[in-house]
């Protein structure tokens, strides 16, 4: 006796099956377009989901090294200001010495210009000692400042390091937060040592009523004047390229951000027209499933009975 | 003949009945999974006696046939074992992914290389020191949750584990008891045929759980064999009237060893096999989670001894622990953090220490990556584990349509069975009337 035959059980187990798979993708796809995510769990598409993270560690540091990056522009902005101000400052005092090099100029004149000085040198200490808006002295190198400290006899030394710090402002780029004091303020005048400070405390001192000869030592100053205001101007212009790079480096950013996002978007966004156009490619699947089974199952002998 | 007549019309309407009967039943149990379709066999009634012509009796019922097909029960069986056990493993490793992805331990580690890479741009900036010391100590707290969620994780698996090895251990005590049962029954009967689908069945939730071989005596009876994973033949879970229990014994790191009959077997598929692989799995997740959390604090502590604080100390230990499970953070205050290099006095803006740190946390062998790693092998293998189970899938869902069409009722069959027995019935019937006649005809003569 064979007992081969089509079971009702299988047909209704089979018609089954193929209804929920049917129903189990439009719900996926339902999920998709709501939530705009492709990939809800890591294990639907495993590389992209790993091209997610590194892209998503990526966009992450980039907004820490853009903050960096502003900071940077912040903190180089205010060390070129200052600057500007003391290769003022050392300009008016260039004049002065010149001023009180001309033998016209009398004891009394030289007393102005060397209170003028004085004036001078003290705003330059003031300005060597800018702090940046957080607080830590902008040419100290890395030490924590003040910059440059005045012994009690009035001489200015320099108190910090010669260390520049360095900033991450882009994967791999260290950029130097500026300069130091002594790379600003500390040059050689004709094979010895000097400073800006020694140059205006000196010119200052000699221009004091009873000195020997205040128009020669006012013309043996304007040669250390010219070298501070070299100085100063070449650490304004070294600022100012480092400047320019940082800004290099923020157009970088955001360019690099942008096609970060593209390529998150590429990889982890649903696209909406083709989850759409498949919505209803299976809507129709299904809804034809729904009909056939149910005329097929109508189908049964026991109608006829 | 005429007493003949009524003899042969009385049998053909009783088997008639009685195969109205069966069709009955059989339409009755068509939506009984575990029902196996039932037919009535029948054989000629004739009484001969030696020199005679002999004497026709009608029909007379032989006996229940059962519809059954060993081999496919048992392909059905083997696909539905290997089923269970890719959907055990794959819903074990969904259950980690969950647990790690859930703890987003890897957006704790970016974060707080971001965190760092921030206070390099400031180190002295006290907001920001804060701000990096709280984001280490989050990460230690995620560290614990991942340990945490993957525990559970273990645990959920651990549990369904239990639940199958009860299962598979109450089926064989079952099927023990059905073959007591077969033994006493009789041959061809209803009962027997009602014992022979309970057996099946109890075969059906066993092999569930647990990969077996089942062979067969004479009367229908079964040895169970357990297929064991190691290629070596497996003890014997039901043999004749008595039973071999699994037990299971659960290791430290949580996997699960199984024994039956005091040797250790390796349950080649089932729920169970996929169970114990799942467990194998997350143990060694858990054994890769512990590694990074160690090496995310060694390399914390390493970069702080190399290194000196706000105050010019020396850098003290970031993290104290050596697992996912007992990592903390060491350190109270922001101050604390080694920014500079070791030997730098006080209030130093040098960062170098804390760019190393930094470095170290994204290096290509660093923590990060391992991270990525972890994820990514784990959702391969569940990506590829989704592929095979899909493939299993349509090969169980073919055989046990197969075994259907076998055993399973077809109701157009029974709808024309019905009508075919409806018409013999009516026409035994007109045998009697015919019957009848003939006698009335004979007592009519006078």
């Amino acid at each position: 006796m064979s007992f081969v035959s089509n079971s009702t059980g299988a047909f209704y187990e089979r018609s089954l099956s193929q209804l929920s798979e049917l129903r189990g993708s439009l719900e996926g796809l339902q999920n998709q377009i709501s939530t705009g995510v492709r990939i809800s769990r890591g294990s639907e598409d495993p590389a992209a989901a790993s091209r997610l993270r590194t892209l998503a560690r990526t966009e992450r540091l980039s907004q820490v090294q853009a903050d960096n990056a502003d900071k940077l522009a912040r903190d180089l902005e205010e060390a070129g200001d200052e600057l500007l101000g003391v290769a003022n400052i050392l300009a008016r005092a260039r004049e002065l010495a010149i001023l009180a090099a001309n033998d016209p100029t009398g004891e009394n004149g030289r007393a102005a210009i060397a209170e003028e000085l004085a004036q001078l040198e003290e705003e330059l200490f003031d300005r060597v000692n800018a702090e940046t808006l957080t607080g830590e002295p902008l040419f100290a190198g890395t030490a924590a400042g003040p910059a440059f400290l005045r012994a009690p006899d009035g001489t200015v030394t320099y108190n910090g390091n010669g260390d520049i710090a360095t900033v991450p402002v882009a994967p791999g780029t260290e950029l130097e937060r500026g300069l130091t004091g002594a790379q600003i303020f500390q040059f050689d005048v004709n094979g010895s040592p000097s400073s800006a400070f020694a140059v205006l405390s000196s010119l200052s001192a000699a221009l004091q009523p009873g000195s020997p000869d205040p128009a020669a030592a006012a013309r043996a100053a304007i040669d250390g004047l010219d070298v501070a205001i070299d100085t100063a101007t070449r650490s304004q212009t070294v600022l100012g390229t480092r400047l320019a790079w940082v800004e290099v480096v923020q157009d970088n950013q955001a360019n690099r951000a942008l096609t970060v996002a593209e390529q998150q978007s590429d990889l982890g966004d649903t696209d909406i027209g083709e989850a759409i156009a498949r919505l209803q490619q299976t809507l129709t699947a299904l809804e034809a499933s729904q009909l056939s089974f149910t005329r097929v199952a109508n189908l049964t002998l026991f109608n006829a009975l | 003949m005429p007493g003949s007549i009524f003899q042969i019309a009385r049998t053909g309407a009783v088997a008639t009945r009685a195969s109205l009967e069966l069709v009955a039943q059989n339409i009755a149990n068509a939506s009984n999974p575990d029902y196996s379709r039932r037919s009535l066999e029948v054989r000629e009634l004739v009484g001969v006696a030696p020199g005679q012509r002999g004497v026709l009796n009608g029909v007379r019922i032989e006996g229940i046939a059962r519809a059954s097909t060993e081999l496919v029960q048992q392909q059905a069986r083997t696909s539905a074992a290997e089923l269970a056990r890719a959907e055990a493993e794959l819903q074990g490793l969904r259950d980690t992914e969950l647990a790690l992805e859930q703890s987003q331990l890897f957006e704790g580690l970016v974060e707080f290389e971001a965190v760092l890479t921030q206070l390099e741009g400031n180190p002295l900036e006290p907001a920001l020191r804060t701000n990096a010391l709280e984001t280490a100590r989050q990460l230690a707290s995620t560290f614990q949750f991942a340990d945490t969620t993957l525990g559970i994780a273990r645990r959920q698996v651990q549990d369904s584990a239990a639940v199958s090895l009860d299962e598979a251990n109450l089926q064989a005590a079952e099927l023990a008891r059905i073959n007591q049962s077969l033994a006493d029954a009789r041959p061809g009967t209803i009962g027997e045929a009602a014992l022979l689908d309970a057996r099946d069945a109890a075969l059906r939730d066993l092999s569930q759980q647990v990969g077996i071989t089942a062979t067969f005596d004479e009367r229908g009876r079964v040895n169970v064999r357990l297929n064991d994973g190691s290629g070596s033949p497996g003890p014997l879970l039901v043999d004749g009237l008595s039973t071999n229990t699994i037990t299971s014994t659960t290791n430290a790191n949580g996997t699960l060893t199984f024994e039956a009959s005091g040797a250790a077997v390796i349950p080649a598929s089932g729920a169970l096999a996929g169970q114990a692989a799942a467990l194998e799995a997350q143990a060694d997740f858990q054994a890769q989670l512990d590694t990074i959390a160690n090496e995310v604090i060694t390399r914390s502590n390493a970069t702080q001894g190399s290194g000196a604080d706000q105050d010019g100390n020396p850098g003290q230990p970031l993290f104290s622990g050596t697992s996912a499970s007992t990592i903390a953070l060491a350190l109270t205050s922001g101050r604390q953090l080694a920014t500079a290099p070791a030997g730098s006095p006080a209030g130093s803006t040098n960062a170098s220490n804390l760019a190393a740190f930094a470095a170290s946390l994204g290096a290509d062998d660093g923590p990060i990556a391992s991270t990525d790693t972890l994820l990514l092998s784990l959702s391969s293998r569940i990506s590829a584990q989704d592929v095979t189970r899909t493939g299993l899938a349509a090969i169980a869902q073919n055989a046990e349509a197969t075994l259907l069409s076998e055993t399973g009722v077809d109701l157009d069959t029974e709808a024309a069975n019905l009508v075919r027995l409806q018409q013999a019935f009516e026409a035994n019937g007109r045998v009697l009337q015919v019957a009848t006649e003939i006698f009335d005809t004979l007592l009519a003569i006078r």
